[in-house]
């Protein structure tokens, strides 16, 4: 994600891409290489075609004619049933937890962490732009980053004892509150434990987006700043007026990739489940596809969700494309 | 051409087959056995494993063992790709829909040493074989067969000032107000509790709570869900009262009850678990087991119960895929048979029962302590309610009571939702 | 900027204290983990926690600070899996990561710097399995594993995870500006089209080579989902199943829980300290296209 944040930018600042394709565009004297440069062009992307046909394009085509039928998952037959599983799945409770729930959830965590993310790591970035040496900054952003090594399962974990009554976070909000004793309830009200796996998220992928971010603040060339500052603008007005503008892309980009990382959540809300918590306030999409598909086997079902939810995301992207396109056209 | 060679390949395929299957002793077989994780378990059955295999060579036993919550989402999956395992073991309400829908072979009488389904139903006590009974077929063999009663740590209860032996409680009334007693509290955290319920298996431990007061689960004729707004709407509130909205007893986000009390640490005086736990207590803290500061009474019902209902038992039977083929269903009964033969040998280790008639009435069963409060239990109890969608039923009392107990929606409400839902899964079949 | 001294200085104390109150945020759980794999789960949930790992919370009196540790290795059953499943994560990781660079170079270069029929179309499916919710796709994908014979093998965990759909993505953007005169004096020098991708465009894409590399491989370190299917007996399964199911049995001791987690990121650790350039990826690319 970092890469291609980073060629986006690159893209912007110069262009690049464009002249790229442009420059192939006008070279009519190689005819003849055009039908060689076809073949290899072929060779060189047949693996991973082959691939993505076996491991990728099947399956999802499977995922589609299965929601299409009754299909459960143990059962030897079954037959097709048109729509039905779509109409059932946007009119019905599939058993108490219905698919609006599980939009909700997943819209409600993927706005709950998105933006306060992308709002401090954007904060945090362009404070660590600010430090004076380069190795403070180095070690802030390996701190940061640290809690993405950890594999989620380990998060949750940790996170799970850390929520407990009588764990770290409900006695660090006892003592910050004033209060004694109190049960915060982080793992039994819904709001609170929506909260909490908002939490365990950004604290997990806060280094990540931080450095997301950075990588789009160094590239803007110092040369504008310092004819800023020579202009005599103060930081808070070059903030707002060069840096944010400049960082449009990118924030951009930044916001809609981590927006579908939200949208594709699992581990967290799946563990914290498993250790006992209610399944209804963070009973996310793909929770709810698991639980219908894999726990419950009805697998035509679930494969519907998965296409709801696979519609979401293209459409998304759709507008990630469109967003960028416009945000391409932002001049230095 | 082409089709000459192609039937010719299916005429010699069919050719092998024949020879095959008529020397059963030689043909390698490849037994595939899933069952879940159980360490103590473990043990005796490698033990059986390599014995079974000595005695036939040409018999292989992979086994796969996984945590027993994924185990269905395993053996689920698998299926539905068209393979499985050979022989696998599930609890009976995620197995019966395999036997529903063909996927399970009937038990080999001959090969297990019974005449017909008649003879093997009498060798077990009464009616443990029935929810594996479909059209005149026994589909399994019990691996075990459980039911759960009330764990006492003595030594909390007289720190609480209490009498173990004249206080336990024998009501949910009492229950709530033996747990206040004992329940120590840093404002609202709970530092000790007294009983905390057996949380996410609402339909082996919570229906019968129901039922004791006069509500079900379904009407006898199967058509209406959640029967009995009075008993429904009794138990949750009872529910709601004990969580932290309520009295604030206890909650699902909790350590669980029956694994805390094995380490008597003074952080739990009571916990809802089958005569397996006492193996569990052995092996965690032989201290413990052997200081006697423990008991087991009968689970409690409520003042006004319309009916005395214990928790409801549960097993676990062995299977045998349908898509074996014959030689090899024939060897995976046997190998079943054989791991069961040694039922003494499980009771007195691991202290699971296979509910046969000889080993229920065997010395080693009535010499195990407390032993006579499950028995007793047990004639209280009838099994689990196991059906096509009684996962999803589970998931749905599940989401009743947590809403009860965390989210304070008002008991009425969350069971006008629960008796949707649940007749919303009745009604489409 | 002299001038603004006095300014900076309030406005630097605010941004340091802003820096560590997250810095505090994000390192407490992972010190935490650390401190209480050590301790008795008493003082785990101790009411105030104390940081410094005490005999007094022992409850048993075999107990010593590497209890825990010895719990988590022997895992539930005694057997002692727990080495082999963490060689069997890093076999499967490395070996997704490995294939993942080649495969996602070839394609990426295929597509940056290549023209034929259907590219672009190539190129959108490509990405639109991105937004394929690997739940969604496990049966099937369980079907075709088996289909192959790969189930319970290295290749079941590996083959399906090959390559990913941002791997190719980056490549072909990383590739897109990738100056074509190169080639193009490479092709007059009579090199093949493979020794150009050898010689010229592999060794040049090192930076994110390495990002994608890393990136791939704490994905299949992280991954759950597949391997609880695939990898079915103990001498295959992975470091996630492990901690999943140690975490069924000895749901009540914490300590261990806290012993197994740490132990199972060590490697992930040793691998960030010593690549950490290229995990903070992003800005050292940048740093050395510009070169």
């Amino acid at each position: 994600m970092a890469l291609m944040l980073k060629s986006k930018d690159k893209t912007v600042s110069t262009k690049t891409k464009e002249k790229a394709v442009s420059n192939e565009r006008i070279k009519p004297k190689r005819y003849s290489i055009e039908r060689k440069e076809a073949r290899w062009g072929f060779v060189f992307t047949i693996p991973c075609l082959v691939f993505f046909a076996i491991f990728a394009f099947y399956p999802i085509i499977y995922a589609f004619i299965t929601s299409l039928t009754d299909r459960r998952a143990i059962s030897r037959t079954w037959s097709f049933s048109g729509l039905e599983n779509y109409i059932y799945i946007f009119t019905k409770d599939n058993g108490g937890f219905p698919l609006s729930n599980s939009i909700r959830a997943t819209l409600v965590f993927t706005l709950g962490t998105f933006i306060p993310m992308i709002i401090i790591s954007l904060i945090v970035a362009v404070f660590l732009m600010q430090l004076r040496k380069n190795r403070q900054r180095a070690f802030f952003q390996f701190v940061y980053y640290t809690p993405a090594v950890l594999s989620s399962v380990v998060a949750a974990t940790i996170w799970m004892i850390l929520f407990d009554p009588r764990g770290l976070v409900n006695q660090f909000s006892n003592f910050v509150l004033g209060t004694s004793g109190v049960d915060y309830n982080w793992l039994v009200n819904s709001t609170m434990l929506q909260i909490s796996t908002m939490l365990v998220y950004f604290w997990k992928y806060i280094g990540y987006f931080v450095i997301l971010f950075i990588t789009g603040l160094a590239a803007i060339p110092p040369t504008i700043y310092e004819a800023a500052t020579v202009d005599g603008a103060s930081r808070w007005k070059s903030f707002w007026r060069i840096t944010l503008p400049l960082l449009k892309p990118t924030t951009v980009m930044v916001s809609i990739m981590a927006m579908l990382q939200c949208l594709k959540t699992f581990s967290t809300q799946y563990m914290f489940h498993q250790g006992g918590a209610a399944r209804r306030p963070i009973d996310v999409i793909t929770m709810n596809i698991y639980f219908t598909g894999i726990r419950n086997g009805r697998l035509g079902r679930a494969c519907a969700m998965s296409i709801v939810l696979f519609c979401i995301m293209l459409i998304l992207s759709y507008l990630q494309l469109a967003f960028t396109r416009s945000a391409e056209e932002v001049e230095y | 051409m082409k089709k000459f060679l192609v039937i010719l390949m299916a005429l010699s395929l069919m050719v092998t087959s024949v020879f095959a299957n008529g020397n059963k002793e030689d043909k390698p077989i490849t037994i595939e056995f899933w069952t879940h994780e159980d360490a103590n378990r473990q043990l005796l059955e490698d033990r059986y494993i390599k014995e079974f295999q000595d005695m036939h060579p040409n018999v292989k036993i992979n086994v796969t063992r996984q945590a027993a919550t994924s185990m269905i989402e395993l053996v689920q999956t698998a299926f539905a790709a068209g393979s499985g395992p050979t022989v696998f073991n599930l609890s009976i309400n995620d197995e019966y829909p395999l036997i529903a829908a063909g996927r399970v072979a009937p038990v080999d009488y001959a090969a297990i040493g019974y005449k017909d389904a008649a003879e093997l139903e009498a060798a077990y006590m009464d009616g443990m074989l029935a929810p594996v009974t479909y059209e005149g077929d026994i589909y399994g063999l019990p691996l075990e067969l459980t039911n759960w009663a009330i764990f006492i740590n003595k030594k909390v209860f007289r720190d609480a000032g209490l009498d173990p032996e004249k206080d336990y409680p024998k009501t949910w009334e009492e229950m709530a107000d033996i747990s206040e007693k004992i329940a120590i509290r840093d404002g609202d955290i709970l530092i000790r509790r007294g009983f905390d319920f057996r949380y996410p298996y609402y339909l082996e431990a919570f229906v019968p709570m129901v039922e004791q007061l006069g509500g079900a689960l379904f009407s006898e004729d199967g058509t209406e869900a959640i029967v009995g707004e009075d008993a429904w709407v009794k138990f949750l509130t009872f529910m709601q009262e004990w969580g932290p909205n309520g009295r604030n007893l206890g909650s699902p986000t909790y350590t669980n009850a029956r694994s805390l009390f094995n380490k008597d640490n003074n952080d739990i005086a009571m916990a809802n678990t089958g005569l397996y736990q006492e193996a569990r207590i052995k092996n965690d803290n032989i201290d413990f087991y052997n200081s006697g500061e423990w008991m087991v009474v009968p689970f409690p019902v409520f003042e006004d119960a319309v009916n005395d209902v214990a928790a409801c038992y549960y097993g676990h039977y062995y299977m045998v895929n349908a898509d074996a083929d014959a030689a090899t269903q024939e060897m995976a009964w046997e190998f079943i048979q054989y791991m069961l033969s040694h039922g003494e040998e499980y009771l007195e280790t691991v202290q699971i029962i296979q509910p046969t008639k000889a080993l229920m009435e065997s010395d080693t069963y009535k010499n195990m302590p407390y032993s006579d409060v499950f028995t007793q239990d047990f004639a209280r109890a009838h099994i689990v309610y196991h059906a096509e969608n009684s996962t999803e039923v589970n998931a749905l009392i599940r989401a009743a009571v947590e809403a009860v107990m965390l989210q304070n929606v008002e008991p009425k409400k969350a069971y006008q939702d629960l008796k949707k839902a649940v007749q919303e899964l009745i009604d489409e079949g | 900027m002299q001038k603004f001294v006095g300014k900076v200085r309030i406005s630097e104390i605010l941004i340091w204290i802003f820096l560590i109150i997250l810095t505090a945020f994000v390192v407490i759980p992972i010190l935490f983990m650390v401190v209480a794999s050590f301790m008795d789960a008493k003082q785990i949930l101790a009411m105030p926690f104390s940081w410094i790992p005490s005999k007094k919370y022992f409850t048993s009196a075999d107990r010593t600070f590497f209890t825990n540790f010895v719990k988590a290795i022997r895992g539930n059953n005694n057997q002692g899996t727990f080495p082999r499943n963490v060689l069997n994560s890093l076999i499967v990781a490395l070996s997704c990561a490995a294939t993942t660079v080649i495969l996602a170079s070839l394609c990426g270069y295929g597509l940056a710097k290549f023209k034929f029929r259907g590219r672009n179309f190539v190129f959108i499916s490509i990405m639109a399995t991105m937004m394929i919710p690997f739940e969604a796709i496990m049966i099937p994908l369980y079907m075709v594993t088996q289909g192959f014979h790969m189930i319970n093998t290295y290749w079941g965990l590996i083959v399906p995870f090959m390559v990913s759909a941002f791997g190719v993505f980056q490549m072909r953007q990383y590739l897109l500006t990738f100056p074509s005169e190169y080639l193009d004096a490479a092709r007059v020098d009579g090199l093949g089209e493979f020794r150009i991708f050898w010689r010229i465009v592999f060794p040049n894409c090192t930076p994110v080579i390495a990002t994608l590399g890393i990136l791939s491989f704490r994905n299949q370190w992280d991954n759950l989902l597949w391997p609880l299917l695939v990898a079915q007996s103990e001498t295959m399964k992975t470091i996630p199943q492990y901690i999943t199911k140690f975490a069924e049995e000895k749901l009540t001791d914490e300590g261990a829980m806290m012993a197994v987690a740490f132990l199972a990121s060590i490697p992930m650790f040793i691998l960030f300290f010593s690549l950490s350039r290229y995990f903070l990826g992003g800005a050292a690319v940048y740093e050395s296209r510009k070169g």
